[in-house]
């Protein structure tokens, strides 16, 4: 956890690369979509973001958190194919 | 009306949206996929935002590799492109690390409503379906001005 001020998503957004950010949500545009929020965690692994909004939620946490990766969304080299069928 | 901004050159189209489960809110990317029938979202938020996998039924999918099976559990509310949808079923899957996204927004959702994208500029917008000649004019202006 590094910072606690409620700033503007895209400017915390501006200052990583090739990381998840852990952003605990303030304010909302008028379409509903956020764009200011407190930064809880910066990390390279997806597993440490997950162990911390758990024990985020063990304490109590009820707020909107917002998971977002800043960079390209697969590793260099990979490709993705993506798609599921099913009938419920 | 909402638009929504994505790089172009990305692998995917991500796009933000908001899940609502029995014991959390979290917002996440999931990529866009006219290819998928369902909504899908990772084990990791699905357990996050309140549910039991083991006690959530499972159904069998078809993917461009083979059958799996996914669990299916429902949201309290999904909000993705301006559009809200409540008590929506989604499929729970493993996502592989790799994948930097927490699901994919599929068809069941997708067609709520109109689609347009741009992929020169990496916009995507999302309108109402008209209802009436009147309503469609005021669509296509919205359109127009905002691709």
């Amino acid at each position: 956890m590094t910072e606690r001020k409620p700033e503007p998503i895209e400017e915390i957004r501006k200052r990583f690369k090739d990381e998840w950010l852990l952003i605990k949500v303030t304010k909302h545009d008028k379409n509903g979509f956020p764009i200011e929020g407190i930064l809880l965690l910066h990390t390279a692994d997806k597993q440490e973001l997950h162990e911390a909004i758990l024990n985020l939620r063990e304490q109590g946490e009820m707020g909107e958190l917002m998971s977002w990766f800043e960079g390209p969304l697969v590793p260099e080299g990979w490709e993705v194919i993506l798609s599921a069928f099913s009938s419920l | 009306m909402p638009s929504v901004r994505f790089d172009p050159k990305a692998t995917f189209v991500r796009v933000p949206a908001r899940v609502v489960g029995p014991k959390g809110v979290e917002w996440l990317g999931l990529a866009l996929d006219t290819g998928s029938s369902r909504t899908v979202i990772s084990e990791h938020v699905a357990l996050r935002i309140g549910f039991n996998l083991l006690t959530a039924h499972s159904v069998r999918i078809a993917t461009a590799s083979g059958i799996v099976e996914a669990r299916v559990v429902t949201l309290r509310q999904i909000f993705a492109l301006g559009e809200t949808a409540d008590e929506f079923q989604v499929l729970v899957l493993p996502l592989p690390a790799q994948l930097r996204s927490d699901g994919l927004l599929g068809m069941d959702f997708l067609r709520r409503r109109n689609l347009f994208c741009n992929f020169g500029k990496g916009i995507l917008l999302t309108l109402p379906f008209a209802r009436n000649f009147l309503h469609r004019c005021q669509l296509v202006t919205h359109l127009f001005a905002a691709l």
